[in-house]
């Protein structure tokens, strides 16, 4: 376990030094935020004066590497374009919110998933089956962006039952969650499916029939204890994807996480809160993947005799 | 499958169903919050609260903590007394001396606004690290700041500027009044976090990136110039507008701003419709035509030949797009800036023979390709519509445009770059601060924003700027608009409103222009 837990924190280390690389000089391909911080009737030696401000004047090289020193104490650099703020600052003020939608979205998703699946394998071809895959196929293929409007038009504005936005409160988290949740949703219900009709025609459920356990027994301990395996190794990516992947939802629902405060700074060119959001999100990213896999290790007792 | 499999799977989907429903029936819309006024803005911008901190953009909500010293009278627009009572401009314009009203209090207890806060308050919004959008022509601006009693300001200038307290002064700019001794007994950093002002709200809370709640001061029942209705005023971020629009309908905000599509929706919802007239004016401007400058001017560009400029502007069906973009909630225009001295200024007619006409006495017959770069923005989500519009015109007169989508960022940044560039872009213009400022901003080659300039218009604005007679000043800036007009600067298309909704709980609100917000003063329906 300890050989894992220290491969792995090498590899995100540098999995870190690497994206700090490549979105340092990515954001700063399309301009910087000169240009919009200056006031009307701005002259040329207002822009030199606030570029040597902003200490933009200086080679990227140096830019980089004076970034990269900070970082490593801690100080991600100011906001540019939020008052001056510590870039820091301003993304933990929004990390609960995001954190808290994914967790709400994904253990949705898991608990629905998980269902959905197991009643379309054990129902094969049946029309809970069929209803299943199309849910998957709808999760899948559609938008969040219109889904979210659909959920709000009919549960907030014509029922009356939730609100169409905002945060704070648990029905705040319905909807979002509801629409961050569905791509996740379809994903989970054909894991579960393929995997739960693989290990039913399998022959330790068969002796587990015939030994008499109840069907409950079968389906929920033997069957899907050991279907679920896939369905863990994925969580993390899913977790990832709902932190990352909620800029839509997060706008649809006026929803004040990461991902829009990622989206407004890039629009911004605020490149330190740009930065500090990017190595935030790979670092969560990283210790989800980190907790899959040693849970994966904790709950398949192959991989501990691996090593 | 076994019959107990079946029993198992369908006894457990209806648990779930039954958990579900039994979670959901009980709910109150408790979120409505039915005795504040929420108001939902598309956007805080920079969400902090001090008047040099950020854009002009915050003043939605800081402007119920801080108060101006000239404010404008809502329809006429004509200058009125705010925090000063009265003022006088030196006959050279370049010394404006400001009489302060008495007994105008800061709330938490900090006492009465004197000239010591007045001072304070200007030179700190002009200061080299101030963010607010007009510091640095105002900085170039003033010169010092002089307080020779408790109810006087003298403001000296390097040049003069005829319209300072309507202008940088007036409170459709960022100078809102802070307290100097709030700020020396507490430091600039927490003093930001907690706001106060002269305005008949403080801050009660703020949710990052979510909600700002200002709530009434104690003591406002003797406030100098409002009466508020509502004790709480809560504004909340919801970038998406068809959001805003499901508000409203919900009752979970009170007022919004919407889009012009939106309008036939929130009327049939039964809410009201209320625009601040004439705010923005979508344009299309012209690459590389700054030719007082020796990098931002390109004579090869088709559209150098003023002609070529005119044939464009005669061929856009101006009244169609508005129309059908604006849902009439626009005027044609004759200028790139809502500007009312500019109002009988003629705008081009729609008409494609003639423009067929100037572009073959230009040169171009055969046409020219062009490209239109654009983006969205608020206002303005119209633009990459209107850009559509515009090229279809232009087709029919033989003008080939490809139209490019970029971002707002990209393309201020390459249009402060210095260089000629070879393409038109949809833009949007706003009202002058002050007339004097506002050109030198747009059309003089010393702002890195100028968009267009001849040396016979610098020469106009300068004349302009150093007219000490306020009748030739009129006829100066008005010959401006003509000259702007008549040599076609920009595409001119329209003068927009900027459309609100309204619940049934809101009784009035007057928006007279959307740089003033008065929210303080919104009445309750009866």
């Amino acid at each position: 376990m300890f050989k894992i837990v220290a491969a792995r924190t090498v590899e995100a280390l540098i999995a870190l030094l690497l994206m700090s690389i490549v979105i340092f000089f990515l954001s700063r391909l399309t301009g910087d935020p000169v240009a919009l911080l200056l006031g009307d009737g701005a002259t040329e030696a207002d822009k030199i004066k606030l570029t040597r401000d902003l200490g933009l004047d200086q080679p990227i090289v140096i830019q980089y590497l004076t970034f990269l020193g900070k970082a490593l104490t801690g100080d991600f650099g100011r906001s540019v374009a939020a008052g001056n703020q510590p870039a820091l600052q301003l993304i933990m003020a929004r990390l609960p919110a995001s954190l808290s939608l994914a967790g709400v979205a994904l253990a949705f998703t898991m608990v629905v998933g998980i269902l959905f699946g197991v009643m379309a394998a054990v129902r094969h071809n049946s029309a809970v089956d069929i209803a299943a895959r199309l849910i998957a196929l709808v999760g899948q293929s559609v938008p969040s962006f219109w889904l979210g409007i659909v959920l709000m038009y009919v549960f907030a504005v014509q029922l009356g039952w939730l609100p169409t936005s905002g945060y704070g409160r648990w029905e705040h988290y319905v909807l979002p969650a509801a629409t961050l949740g569905l791509f996740t949703l379809a994903a989970i219900t054909r894991l579960v499916r393929s995997s739960m009709l693989e290990a039913l025609g399998s022959e330790y459920i068969k002796l587990a029939r015939v030994k008499g356990l109840s069907e409950s027994v079968v389906i929920w301990k033997h069957a899907l204890a050991n279907s679920l395996i896939p369905v863990v190794t994925f969580m993390g990516t899913f977790f990832a994807v709902m932190i990352t992947g909620a800029v839509i939802v997060e706008t649809v629902f006026s929803w004040p996480g990461i991902g829009r405060l990622a989206y407004e700074s890039i629009l911004a060119r605020d490149f330190p809160v740009v930065q500090a959001v990017v190595l935030v999100i790979t670092s969560l990213f990283i210790i989800a993947n980190l907790l899959v896999d040693i849970l994966y290790v904790v709950i398949d007792p192959r991989m501990r005799s691996r090593g | 499958m076994t019959k107990l499999m079946n029993r198992h799977v369908h006894r457990t989907a209806v648990s779930l169903l039954a958990g579900v429903a039994l979670t959901l029936s009980p709910i109150m819309p408790a979120w409505a919050q039915a005795d504040d006024l929420i108001i939902a803005l598309s956007t805080f911008s920079e969400e902090t609260m001090t008047p040099w901190s950020g854009s002009g953009q915050r003043k939605t909500y800081l402007d119920v903590v801080y108060e101006y010293l000239t404010y404008a009278e809502p329809g006429t627009l004509k200058t009125i007394p705010g925090l000063a009572e009265s003022w006088e401009m030196s006959p050279d314009g370049k010394a404006w001396t400001f009489h302060l009203r008495h007994g105008v209090q800061f709330s938490g207890g900090y006492g009465e606004m004197t000239s010591a806060d007045v001072a304070y308050s200007i030179e700190r919004l002009i200061r080299d690290d101030s963010r607010a959008g007009p510091s640095s022509p105002m900085r170039r601006l003033i010169a010092s700041v002089e307080t020779p009693d408790d109810y006087t300001v003298v403001v000296k200038l390097h040049f003069p500027d005829f319209e300072l307290a309507q202008g940088y002064f007036g409170a459709a700019q960022q100078l809102g009044i802070v307290s100097k001794a709030y700020f020396d007994a507490l430091g600039e950093t927490d003093a930001e976090a907690k706001p106060i002002g002269t305005g008949a709200y403080e801050l009660a809370s703020i949710n990052p990136g979510s909600e700002i709640v200002m709530t009434l001061r104690d003591d406002v029942a003797d406030h100098w110039r409002v009466h508020p209705e509502f004790e709480n005023i809560v504004f909340k971020v919801v970038p998406e507008e068809s959001t805003r629009v499901a508000m409203l309908r919900t009752g979970e905000a009170d007022i919004a701003p919407i889009g012009f599509d939106s309008i036939p929706t929130v009327k049939e919802a039964g809410l009201t419709v209320v625009s601040a007239e004439a705010t923005w004016s979508p344009v299309v401007r012209f690459g590389g035509l700054v030719e007082t400058s020796d990098n931002r001017y390109n004579a090869d560009n088709p559209w150098a030949k003023r002609e070529v400029r005119q044939a464009l502007n005669y061929a856009v069906d101006k009244q169609l797009i508005i129309d059908e973009l604006f849902h009439g909630e626009a005027t044609v225009a004759s200028s790139d800036t809502p500007v009312p001295a500019w109002s009988d200024v003629e705008p081009y007619p729609y008409d494609p023979d003639k423009a067929r006409e100037l572009l073959k006495e230009a040169g171009y017959e055969n046409g020219f390709d062009i490209t239109i770069k654009t983006f969205t923005t608020a206002p303005g989500a119209e633009l990459p519509l209107m850009a559509e519009a515009v090229a279809l015109f232009w087709q029919d007169i033989g003008v080939n445009a490809t139209i490019e989508p970029v971002d707002w960022p990209s393309l201020r940044s390459d249009w402060t770059e210095g260089r000629a560039n070879d393409y038109v872009w949809t833009h949007r213009g706003f009202p002058f601060s002050s007339a004097a400022n506002g050109l030198e901003a747009g059309f003089m080659a010393a702002s890195v924003f100028a968009a267009y300039s001849t040396p016979e218009l610098e020469t106009m604005i300068n004349d302009f700027s150093n007219e000490q007679d306020l009748v030739e000043r009129e006829a100066k800036f008005t010959a401006i608009g003509q000259y702007l007009r008549d040599e076609a600067a920009a595409v001119f298309i329209a003068l927009a409103n900027e459309p609100y909704g309204i619940s049934d709980k809101v009784g009035e609100w007057k928006i007279t222009t959307a740089y003033m917000w008065n929210f303080d003063q919104v009445t309750r329906a009866k």
